[in-house]
């Protein structure tokens, strides 16, 4: 709203303030406000102002930009849309810091950015990749780990049957002509801990298990089912001894038996040996 | 000489109108052609505020790609295209010192020796980078000689610096009403030059 003649008009002193940006915010908004209504009084000394500012530039001793730079911008826009002419530019807007805050006077995304962008999606990929890797390699050292537990532990049970007082050791050998099976057992009736070792033990067939028993007064306790592989021509185990272990123990068996044990030995014996 | 200089004026503002115009239309030349007539000017404005090449250089970029994107909302009666893309520069360069803390009051400009304006009018040697802005200048600087050392100072140090009134009337120990009556003064005088080459 521009004042009429001779009516005092108090805005025009915000201006000098305003030009040198030095307004606090409530009173850069009202000002701002006041300017949308289309003062034309406070519009002209606004120009006349940044008109009269703009001379202290010149005072400086000029200096050629560094070479390149020119080239540098003109790459920049390249791939940007000039704004078309519109509305008129108020002074609110002459420092473009709408430009800065608006989202609808946004400039036209560059290749830079698109390219910011996809290289951004490359790398929450690589991220990704590499954090599904360091699952996977965690997973795998976890289990690792959790073998090497069980591996100690069973370290340790072999220690605590070797170093029991009173180790009893039974050999044991294939009964079938020109079997190279051979293992033994070591047992500590203390602990009802045994020690089971058997080596050029074959492969188990599918849907099948080994099966080891105790044999005790001519009855066949079973001592526990396992099963063998290709990655590995031995096997230690340590097995828990059931009831009670005495003088009473005879032998022991490996049979070959169906998938989940039997109660009483079926198959053919692999290995057997006596007290 | 008062009148070529006028003619002169307002001949480059019409061709700076007319290079908005065709940037409007997507024509990178006339960007090219307006940075050949201002870039010599602004680049050593930023390096004033900034202190530092690197961002001065910045600064420039972003001026000109605000040129750029912002031509359409040009309006030539709200001033000269000159004065608008000074007034950016400015702010641009205000905002670079705030965000990285470059600049400290009083500091030395990193590589680039603190020159106040007198000094710069006594030492310029005036590479020919705005030829259209050269006659114009010329009156300026003699013009600006009427100013007072202290109402440039004040006008500098607000102007390139952002201090406030009240921050001057402290640093420099002078009473506020004082600071408010040079700095008015100083800017009365800055029209004057205008008016003087209009009439």
């Amino acid at each position: 709203m521009t004042p009429k003649t001779g009516e005092r008009h108090t805005q025009l002193e915000l201006c000098i303030p305003y030009v040198f940006g030095r307004l606090n915010p409530g009173n850069r908004k009202q000002f701002e406000a006041h300017l949308a209504t289309g003062c034309e009084l406070c519009k002209r000394e606004l120009s006349e102002l940044y008109e009269a500012t703009a001379l202290l530039p010149l005072l400086i001793r000029q200096e050629a930009p560094p070479p390149g730079l020119r080239q540098r911008i003109l790459s920049r826009i390249s791939s940007r849309k000039p704004e078309q002419a519109r509305v008129e530019r108020t002074p609110a807007s002459r420092e473009g810091r709408e430009s800065v805050v608006t989202p609808a006077t946004r400039p036209p995304r560059s290749w830079y950015q698109y390219a910011a962008a996809a290289l951004g999606i490359l790398i929450i990929v690589a991220l990704v990749i590499f954090v599904n890797d360091l699952v996977g390699t965690t997973r795998n050292q976890e289990r690792t780990i959790a073998q090497l537990k069980g591996d100690l532990q069973q370290q340790n049970e072999l220690a605590s049957i070797l170093k029991a007082p009173k180790v009893e050791i039974v050999s044991l050998s294939g009964i079938e002509p020109g079997s190279s099976v051979y293992g033994k057992i070591l047992w500590d009736s203390s602990s009802r801990k045994a020690m089971l070792q058997i080596n050029e033990v074959p492969v188990t067939p599918e849907g099948k298990e080994y099966q080891l028993w105790m044999l005790k007064e001519q009855k066949y306790f079973s001592i526990g089912e396992f099963q063998t592989d290709s990655t590995k021509a031995s096997l230690l185990k340590v097995i828990d001894l059931p009831g009670e272990v005495n003088q009473r123990i005879e032998g022991f068996v490996l049979t070959l038996e169906p998938k989940g044990g039997s109660p009483q030995p079926t198959g053919s014996i692999y290995l057997r040996g006596a007290r | 000489v008062q009148r070529n200089i006028l003619l002169q004026r307002q001949q480059s503002d019409r061709e700076d109108g007319e290079l908005v115009k065709k940037i409007q239309r997507g024509d990178q030349r006339a960007l090219a052609s307006l940075y050949d007539r201002y870039a010599g000017v602004l680049y050593p404005f930023s390096l004033r505020v900034t202190g530092a090449r690197e961002a001065a250089e910045d600064v420039v970029q972003d001026v000109f790609v605000h040129v750029w994107g912002k031509a359409g909302s040009y309006a030539p009666q709200s001033g000269s295209v000159y004065a608008w893309m000074t007034a950016v520069c400015r702010m641009k360069s205000l905002d670079k010192v705030r965000s990285t803390s470059q600049k400290k009051q009083g500091q030395e400009m990193k590589g680039v020796p603190h020159q106040s304006s007198q000094e710069g009018e006594q030492k310029s040697a005036q590479p020919e980078t705005i030829i259209a802005m050269k006659g114009f200048t010329e009156a300026a600087r003699n013009s600006l000689r009427s100013l007072s050392k202290l109402e440039l100072r004040l006008l500098e140090l607000s102007y390139y610096e952002g201090q406030s009134q009240s921050d001057l009337a402290r640093m420099l120990r002078i009473p506020l009403g004082t600071i408010k009556g040079k700095m008015r003064r100083g800017i009365q005088k800055l029209r004057q030059v205008l008016a003087e080459e209009a009439v």
